[in-house]
């Protein structure tokens, strides 16, 4: 249409720019109804749901997904309170044969009910706002990572937690490492490698920075063997504890920092690689699902899971044939978290330690941890969550090994709490196959 | 000679469950006899709209005049049946200007209250309109529930005295001479609630008075006695989407044409339609080009149309008429008012009249308009008092909104619920049984569909147009059974299933004609869930030799003790 033929418009100059469907002001009054359209109603997602397994009173994703948002109309806003039973491992939008967006459906509905619905004066509230929020806690611990970890592991704190704050009793705080991953990449002066026609930029999370660092220095000194160069930009949480809460506009202050943080590092050349499976799935599905950020599509189609990036950027299979690992590491009992799952990368890790010479891992099946994230840190989720737990832990148990493996922080956590065992991650078994182990601080 | 009754009503529509109604409240005796379910004919086959009136601003401005009277009162007497969405009249670029202005004097003209919105405001109501939309004229159109408003009309002229009867086909007039004193009617069963394989009797009903309130009908009840009544019905396609793409009615403003208006309707929304004339109001061609033709043209207006689902599609039949010797060519051109044929006056028989033209939005002032001309026949004197009086259901909207509980249901379950039943959800939800949902799609409970058999019997069809279970987007391929299943405390196993077979063809019928994308995987799974998972297209209590029920036992008694409590 030409301009002479605009059409006349009285009211409001620059009709032409405005687009209403696309430019969703707030992420919780996106109109996802069309989104049922996909559904057919054959409940696969709801057989596949691990809380709808062990609680009956839990309706299930069918329901808290299409049905719910049919039955909505524009200005409703009653939500069931139930979507805050679901766990967010996002195991409904793998089993769906027909493409309904449920994940982004209960992501939504779910900020919707807490905006709506949850007083924000409430202890659920504060508590779900502060384990959404780790990111902002924790470089407290980081600061006096000793007093923190004593402190947390006196009893007194954890029957505290409960009672105040309803954070499951029975669970162990994760330990504060005495140095941020930040803090020795400072310290040893960034990148060692310069490259500019291998660069990565590294999205650590929260965890490996403040509490395995181990990990991501695992990740570091892998890339460098391989010629990367590695960028560390500013970033803060991925957003999937947020997200899990419904505190979307956490998440979007959050995603406001690092969409441009990762474009910049795009622009500079370099592809994004994550070492926690929840913080890829997050910039690659979540993100553009949830937002409408400048460059976020771009940032989703350029995030990778670091060990998926060797596998298609680099010879890791050759790499990693007949390599050793030597004395620190036996074989392992493997756990493929959900969100990696979600990304289709549950059988890499097995796949890769069975070229090693001296270690297996053992697929201790296709089952939820049943922490997922803050949901099993809440006291009244801490029995739904071992009890979804319980077959991965006996399957650890059969399985001939005494430690752990996994990707993911909280998945971890979770395996360690059920089995005792202590629980590693690929990378630092990739690093010591790959470049040997206690290199010190190089 | 004394007759059974003072007046029989003939129809069980919009027009003829009012006339019930209105008669039964101005103390006449009633009965009403309609040959499948209410709203069986056009009124259960309309898109649901509520009409402001604006549509006819130009063309038929006393037709736009009585409309926008008569949303106004439906607003108050049947607030369960009615949303108000709003409506808009969208004007795209190739529309004329001029007409538009035509628009928007005559809606000022007939007293509609309209507001023009410029392209950006129309899309800020409805983000779906397509981004070329010029603006458009925003007037007080609305949805309305056209099974709910019928259904509470019977039940009130019920509570009124009169009886409602059901599956009951008129198969003569009684005439003697000029005089025309009742009707032949064959029960397909009973007479009272319909029990599907229950022996049906034929019964003779008289009365001082016969109202043939049939519509596209009344031509064939006419030639019963003899007599011509010119209608000229008309069908309609119409198309029903699983969502809601608009929250607002939609109309395209233009003088007139197919395929120009969209109304939100419940979870669904509803695409209209087409007009062309046929001869057998009961026997016409359902042709998909209709449905594409009409997704091609409204696909103008809110382009996601055309990728989105649709779950069926329905023709109705309009009641037309004109008198004779008018001589208008295209059915459009016919014009929608109503006439009363006093067959009396008219033809020198006695005892009779016929309603035909009119629309469903104005039903009740058509239906006080002739309960007037029958209580002057009969020398009855009383008020008409259903513009005041609400509906079984309406009579306290205002308990509805906060405060009521959800009688243990999911939210938007609960929502829903009360929504439908109005101010009985109350008397129906609140349960101390176990009440699990069993339409799925459209959040139906149980107690909900317990309701709707004490009031019409072993028909699942009258289940449906009372609680919308199976209307969803499944249609019917998930709850039919469990629908049946409820029927199964009161009926024998060989009437459930007659109900079962009954509703799921029903369903299918209109599912024929939506076969394509996501309602066709849809169909296919609903196929294989029944023929397969339920045998039921080889199921040996189907044939001949009966199946010996009481040698099943009644199923594993241990306990679960797997985990789940």
């Amino acid at each position: 249409m030409s301009d002479a033929e605009q059409p006349t418009d009285s009211h409001i100059p620059g009709t032409e720019e405005f687009e209403p469907v696309d430019v969703f002001p707030e992420a919780n009054e996106m109109d996802l109804r069309p989104g049922a359209d996909n559904c057919y109603k054959c409940s696969t997602c709801d057989t596949n749901c691990p809380v709808a397994e062990v609680d009956d009173d839990f309706p299930g994703p069918k329901f808290q997904g299409p049905e719910q948002w049919r039955l909505k109309r524009q200005d409703d806003y009653d939500i069931d309170e139930s979507v805050m039973k679901c766990s967010n491992c996002l195991r409904c939008d793998s089993a769906c044969p027909s493409s309904v967006p449920l994940s982004q459906m209960h992501n939504t509905a779910r900020a919707e009910y807490v905006e709506k619905h949850m007083s924000k004066y409430s202890r659920e509230y504060w508590r779900n706002r502060m384990l959404a929020n780790y990111r902002r806690l924790a470089p407290l611990g980081a600061m006096f990572p000793r007093t923190a970890n004593f402190m947390t592991s006196l009893p007194f704190t954890g029957f505290l937690g409960e009672k105040i704050l309803g954070i499951a009793g029975d669970r162990d705080f994760p330990t504060f490492a005495t140095e941020t991953f930040r803090k020795w990449w400072t310290k040893r002066g960034g990148a060692k490698v310069s490259n500019p026609d291998k660069r990565v930029a590294y999205f650590h999370g929260c965890y490996s920075n403040f509490n395995t660092p181990e990990v991501a220095k695992a990740l570091v000194r892998v890339y460098e063997h391989f010629g990367y160069e590695i960028m560390v930009p500013e970033q803060s949480c991925s957003g999937t504890p947020m997200f899990a809460n419904g505190m979307l506009d956490d998440a979007r202050r959050a995603a406001e920092t690092n969409v441009p943080e990762l474009a910049a590092a795009i622009d500079d050349g370099a592809d994004i690689i994550a070492s926690c499976s929840s913080c890829s799935m997050s910039l690659r599905q979540e993100y553009p699902e949830l937002f409408d950020i400048e460059d976020i599509e771009r940032v989703s189609a350029n995030t990778w899971d670091a060990i998926e990036y060797l596998r298609v950027h680099e010879d890791l299979e050759g790499a990693l044939e007949g390599a050793t690992v030597g004395e620190e590491f036996d074989d392992f009992a493997y756990h493929a978290p959900c969100h990696a799952r979600n990304q289709g990368l549950d059988g890499q890790t097995v796949e890769l330690l069975g070229l090693v010479d001296d270690v297996d891992a053992y697929d201790v099946g296709d089952s939820c941890s049943g922490i997922s994230g803050t949901y099993g840190w809440k006291a009244e989720n801490y029995e739904t969550s071992m009890k979804i737990g319980e077959e991965m832990f006996e399957h650890m148990e059969h399985a001939p090994a005494d430690t752990g493996l996994t990707e993911c922080p909280t998945c971890s956590m979770q395996m360690g709490h059920g089995t005792g065992y202590e629980i590693r991650h690929t990378l630092e078994v990739l690093e010591a196959a790959l470049v040997g182990s206690e290199t010190g601080d190089a | 000679m004394t007759r059974d009754t003072e007046v029989l009503v003939l129809g069980g529509g919009s027009t003829g469950c009012g006339i019930a109604r209105d008669l039964a409240m101005r103390g006449v005796d009633v009965t009403l006899v309609e040959r499948g379910n209410l709203t069986g004919g056009t009124t259960g086959r309309m898109h649901g709209l509520l009409h402001s009136g604006g549509r006819y601003a130009v063309s038929d401005q006393a037709s736009a005049t009585e409309c926008i009277e008569e949303n106004k009162i439906l607003r108050d007497i049947a607030g369960h049946c009615v949303e108000m969405t709003g409506g808009l009249f969208v004007q795209r670029p190739e529309d004329s200007d001029e007409y538009f202005q035509e628009k928007l004097e005559g809606c000022r003209e007939c007293g509609i209250p309209a507001e023009v919105l410029s392209a950006r405001e129309s899309r800020e109501v409805e983000p779906y309109l397509a981004t070329d939309i010029k603006r458009s004229i925003k007037v007080p159109d609305g949805a309305i529930d056209p099974f709910r408003l019928c259904v509470a009309n019977a039940i009130d002229a019920q509570n009124h005295g009169a009886r409602i009867e059901t599956h009951a086909k008129v198969i003569d007039l009684l005439r003697d001479g000029d005089d025309i004193y009742g009707v032949k009617v064959k029960h397909d069963s009973g007479p009272g609630k319909r029990t599907h394989n229950t022996a049906g009797s034929t019964e003779e009903i008289t009365a001082e008075y016969v109202v043939n309130a049939t519509g596209a009908w009344a031509g064939q009840i006419g030639a019963m006695a003899d007599l011509d009544v010119e209608v000229r019905p008309s069908k309609g396609v119409m198309t029903i989407m699983n969502v809601r793409q608009v929250d607002t009615v939609v109309n395209r403003c233009r003088p007139k044409g197919d395929a120009d208006i969209i109304v939100p309707h419940e979870t669904t929304a509803i695409l209209g339609t087409t007009d062309e004339e046929v001869e057998d109001p009961d026997d016409y061609p359902e042709e998909q080009w209709e449905v594409d033709h009409m997704i091609d043209t409204l696909k103008e207006l809110v382009p996601i149309l055309e990728e989105a689902r649709t779950i069926r599609s329905f023709w109705g039949v309009r009641p037309l008429y004109e008198p004779p010797g008018t001589g208008t060519t295209d059915p459009t051109d016919i014009t929608r008012d109503f006439f009363l044929l006093d067959h009396d006056d008219r033809d020198g028989v006695d005892g009779m009249a016929s309603i035909v033209g009119g629309k469903f939005t104005t039903y009740r002032a058509m239906a006080e308009d002739i309960t007037d001309h029958v209580c002057e026949k009969l020398g009855v004197d009383a008020r008409c008092v259903t513009a005041e009086e609400p509906l079984p259901g309406s009579e306290d909207m205002s308990i509805l909104n906060e405060g009521m509980d959800n009688f243990g249901l999911r939210s938007p379950v609960a929502r829903r619920s009360k929504q439908r039943l109005g101010s009985r959800a109350q008397d129906v939800l609140d349960t101390n049984e176990c009440n699990p949902v069993i339409c799925q799609c459209e959040g139906v409970t149980r107690a909900e569909i317990r309701d709707a058999i004490d009031q019409s019997g072993s028909d699942l069809n009258a289940v449906r147009i009372r609680t919308r279970a199976s209307m969803g987007n499944c249609q019917g391929g998930f709850c039919c059974h469990n629908m049946a299943n409820e029927l199964s405390h009161e009926y024998d196993e060989e009437t459930v299933r007659a109900a079962l077979d009954e509703l799921f063809q029903e369903r299918w019928k209109g599912e024929r004609h939506a076969l394509w994308g996501e309602q066709l995987s849809q169909a296919m799974l609903n196929y294989a869930l029944h023929a397969t998972t339920m045998n039921r297209d080889n199921d040996p209590a189907n044939g001949s030799k009966a199946v010996d029920f009481g040698a099943f036992d009644g199923g594993r008694v241990k306990a679960r003790t797997d985990g789940g409590e």
